[in-house]
């Protein structure tokens, strides 16, 4: 009995050894060629369905693989996509797009008119997530299989955003719909094909050589999943993948001093806030609410979440936009919200203040909002659930005060209505104001772009001034990747596009 | 010719093999519960920010809520023994295919971790032991103890700094399959492996010296040693025999709590095991995923701990006539 286990000991010793010897070569999932991209995502896709899934994993994934009719450049401006060009008719209620001819899905069949109608239609008639960006949309329809044809109901300058602003509102194919395959095998018109997904473990697309933007200088790309970001960083490091966004804020600072890689920092167009609940009192009070906007220390808040990378701002969209309004009247200024809380005739007040583990930056930020009012008589309860039942909570008006972000918006309708117009679906905090509310609803139906900017800008100026956010700042994408690929920019809204980039190794460049 | 039956190991395995079903009744019984003991609609909840009206109506009768739960029971309990666990409430995917492709993962994991650790922790134990209060054994103590201390995320983000980023000699995180790649599993799993293996080995080395030290006091070693055995066959037929029980049991627990899932190591290694399969499961309310991985890691339990009693029996003849 003893000799057989020293031998299996020496044997599991012998292969540690071979092993070990074998360096640390580059990891290749697909199939062997060197212009392949190995990019870390920090977690698993829910599914690929891009018009069901509603994770940030399955886009950075599925960007690659399906295309909008417009879609959005790097100064998120709408551009020809699937639809080469379009007009609108005089009364702005007919939207004409003339489709790119030629264009084939992954499988070889030809991408059609009928293709749009099939997905817009699924959208509305499923009441997918987005179907309300349909929500002007009175008709869709295909004259002709390179023509689509979408009528309006009023005037609706934000349709290209609303149609290409994200690919939530990609176009599938029916037949990869209706077998069922979309969600597990997805099918698109994109630069990237989709091969196969190891569950738990990576995802491989492989280059479409057929594309209509010109094929692309990468064989392929291979996403993995590493949610560690020590990890990720150490695979970068070592060469064995090429991009990353798993990357704390905490680390930056430290690799903005490293070598072997490239690094972004780029504001982006999230932003996150903080809201008083108006049904409740004091809080109905504007001069209550200004005083929390002046007793929070924001510079605090912003490094405390994180680490100085993000940008402060005291409205939510960011320089840089079209739509940027300058804006800072709130400072850390106590002795103001003292004298607001006078005038207010507000006293010794308990305030509950809601977060959630599952975005730590709210619950770190309570704990520095708590000891900011504390000199104001003010006394913060933290509530840390998590975020089903933080959802749950703001929906039914349970909570003094709350953090939260919103991602991924670029139209200033996308900003601003949902969340302050009276009627807005996302008005959790009971904001009401007369003026934003006729300023909003003008702002959804102003063709003329100059004149919808002030609009906004007024609009938004208001919603600071009443406090029914208090803006904190644009949180930066934060990503990284070898000094090897070119072709590659981190972009303002997240959406990760491989298909202008190669690799130095392949002699692409 | 005796039946088959007549042996009494046979009689023992079968026996427990018994044991073993009844359990796994219960466990079926409490997976399914699951569902209906969560505060709240499972429905409601598994959709989240995705709620509609429709969306509600086509996941509850899809999934079966809406008929009487006895009747629920049945059809789930029904297709479970078919091997059917039913589809994830998130994206759709068949339950039991989902948790297959996960299994060799851990399995890999789970074997190497505990080849690793009884590398260790038989020999550091056994030889702590025979040398109770030498350095040698201050030494073995110290470093188990601080093995147990050590959270298994820092060792892992240690070994991944030393052999993958300054020494570039392994991979530092990801997974092959081992029938298609064998020299890229071996080279994937050494790090996992070791780390899940040295939090194992410092438990198991405690566990295998205290249990030498029990029976090499004990009268029959007394008596051997006064026959004139050789020191090398007293410790190895009396002694490390005798304490191979509770070795046995705590080898068998080690196991099983790697294959239940070991997270933070997963994680970690971005090791597609059941544990992260897990962990994202409950984070996404998809509840009949998270029955069916409750449904295989119990199985898993109730077959090594299987294994283990019969491990027993053979080493330890008693148990088997108890």
């Amino acid at each position: 009995m003893r000799r057989p286990a020293v031998l299996t000991a020496a044997a599991i010793l012998l292969t540690f050894v071979l092993a070990a010897c074998s360096t640390g070569e580059r990891v290749d999932l697909g199939g062997g060629s060197t212009g392949n991209l190995v990019a870390a995502i920090a977690g698993e896709p829910d599914q690929l369905d891009p018009q069901k899934t509603s994770a940030y994993f399955s886009f950075e994934v599925l960007e690659n693989v399906f295309d909008t009719l417009v879609e959005p450049d790097a100064n998120l401006e709408m551009r020809p996509a699937l639809a080469e060009s379009w007009e609108v008719s005089p009364d702005q209620l007919t939207w004409t797009f003339h489709l790119r001819k030629g264009v084939k899905w992954h499988d070889g069949t030809s991408f059609t008119a009928d293709d749009v109608v099939y997905s817009y239609r699924r959208i509305i008639d499923e009441k997918l997530a987005n179907a309300y960006r349909f929500a002007t949309v009175t008709g869709i329809r295909a004259p002709d299989p390179s023509t689509v044809v979408l009528t309006v109901q009023q005037p609706t300058p934000n349709l290209l955003t609303n149609i290409g602003g994200f690919k939530g509102m990609a176009i599938v194919q029916r037949k990869n719909v209706e077998s069922g395959q979309i969600a597990t095998h997805p099918i698109g018109t994109g630069p990237f094909a989709f091969v196969s997904q190891r569950s738990g473990d990576s995802i491989v697309l492989r280059a479409n050589p057929d594309y209509w933007g010109g094929a692309p200088r990468l064989s392929g790309v291979t996403f993995r999943f590493i949610s560690e970001p020590s990890t990720a960083l150490s695979a970068l490091q070592a060469g064995e993948i090429d991009w990353t966004d798993s990357i704390p804020p905490q680390r930056v600072a430290q690799l903005r001093d490293d070598d072997s890689i490239t690094l972004a920092v780029t504001p982006s167009n999230d932003y996150w806030y903080m809201a008083l609940n108006e049904a409740r009192e004091p809080w109905n009070d504007v001069r209550a609410r200004q005083a929390i906007a002046y007793g929070i220390d924001r510079a605090a808040i912003l490094a405390a979440t994180s680490y100085g990378t993000a940008t402060a701002n005291q409205l939510a969209i960011p320089k840089g936009s079209f739509w940027y309004t300058p804006y800072d009247k709130y400072s850390h200024d106590i002795d103001k919200a003292k004298r607001l809380l006078d005038e207010a005739g507000v006293g010794k007040q308990s305030l509950d203040m809601l977060a959630t583990g599952d975005y730590p930056e709210t619950v770190t930020a309570a704990q520095i909002v708590a000891d900011n009012l504390a000199p104001l008589g003010i006394t913060v309860n933290i509530h840390t659930v998590d975020f089903a039942t933080w959802l749950d909570m703001q929906n039914s008006g349970d909570f003094g005060m709350l953090m939260m972000g919103w991602l991924g918006n670029i139209d200033p309708d996308d900003f601003y209505y949902a969340q302050h117009h009276t009627d807005g679906k996302f008005n959790a905090q009971k904001f009401s104001d007369p003026e934003v509310d006729r300023l909003l609803d003008a702002g959804q139906v102003e063709t003329d772009r100059q004149v919808r900017r002030q609009d906004y800008a007024k609009a938004a100026t208001i919603i600071a001034d009443k406090v029914s956010y208090i803006y904190l700042y644009n949180p930066s994408v934060i990503q990284a990747w070898t000094p090897d690929l070119s072709g590659y920019r981190a972009r303002r809204d997240g959406a990760i596009r491989f298909r202008d980039a190669s690799l130095g190794r392949d002699g692409a460049n | 010719m005796r039946t088959l039956f007549a042996s009494p190991i046979l009689r023992f395995v079968g026996r427990r093999l018994l044991y073993s079903l009844v359990v796994l009744a219960g466990v079926l019984v409490l997976a399914f519960a699951l569902v209906h003991l969560v505060p709240g609609d499972p429905v409601r909840i598994a959709l989240g920010t995705r709620y509609t009206p429709e969306a509600y109506q086509a996941l509850r009768s899809a999934s079966g809520l809406d008929r009487p739960l006895v009747q629920q029971f049945f059809s789930y309990a029904g297709s479970a023994l078919t091997g059917d666990l039913g589809v994830s409430f998130r994206n759709g995917d068949p339950v039991t295919a989902t948790l297959l492709e996960r299994l060799p993962a851990t399995v890999s994991l789970a074997i190497v971790g505990i080849l690793i650790a009884l590398l260790i922790a038989l020999p550091a134990g056994i030889w702590s032991a025979l040398h109770r209060g030498r350095i040698s054994d201050g030494i073995i103590r110290v470093t188990s103890q601080f093995g147990v201390s050590i959270p298994d995320f820092w060792m892992a983000i240690l070994l991944i700094g030393l052999f993958a980023s300054t020494l570039g000699w392994l991979p530092t995180s990801g997974y092959r399959p081992l029938l298609t790649d064998p020299g890229g599993w071996l080279r994937h799993v050494i790090l996992p492996g070791l780390t899940v293996g040295l939090v194992a080995a410092a438990i198991m080395t405690r566990y295998v010296r205290t249990a030498v030290l029990e029976v090499a006091s004990a009268a029959h070693v007394r008596t051997a040693r006064s026959k004139g055995l050789a020191p090398a066959v007293v410790t190895s037929r009396h002694i490390v025999r005798n304490a191979l029980v509770p070795v046995l049991t705590i080898t068998g627990i080690q196991l099983a709590t790697i294959l239940g899932g070991v997270i933070v190591v997963e994680v970690v290694f971005a090791w597609p095991g059941l544990g992260r399969l897990v962990y994202n499961a409950v984070a996404a309310r998809d509840y009949p995923l998270i029955q069916g991985a409750v449904l295989l890691i119990a199985t898993l339990f109730l077959l090594i701990n299987l294994i283990v009693d019969v491990l027993y029996a053979v080493v330890d003849p008693r148990i088997r006539l108890s």
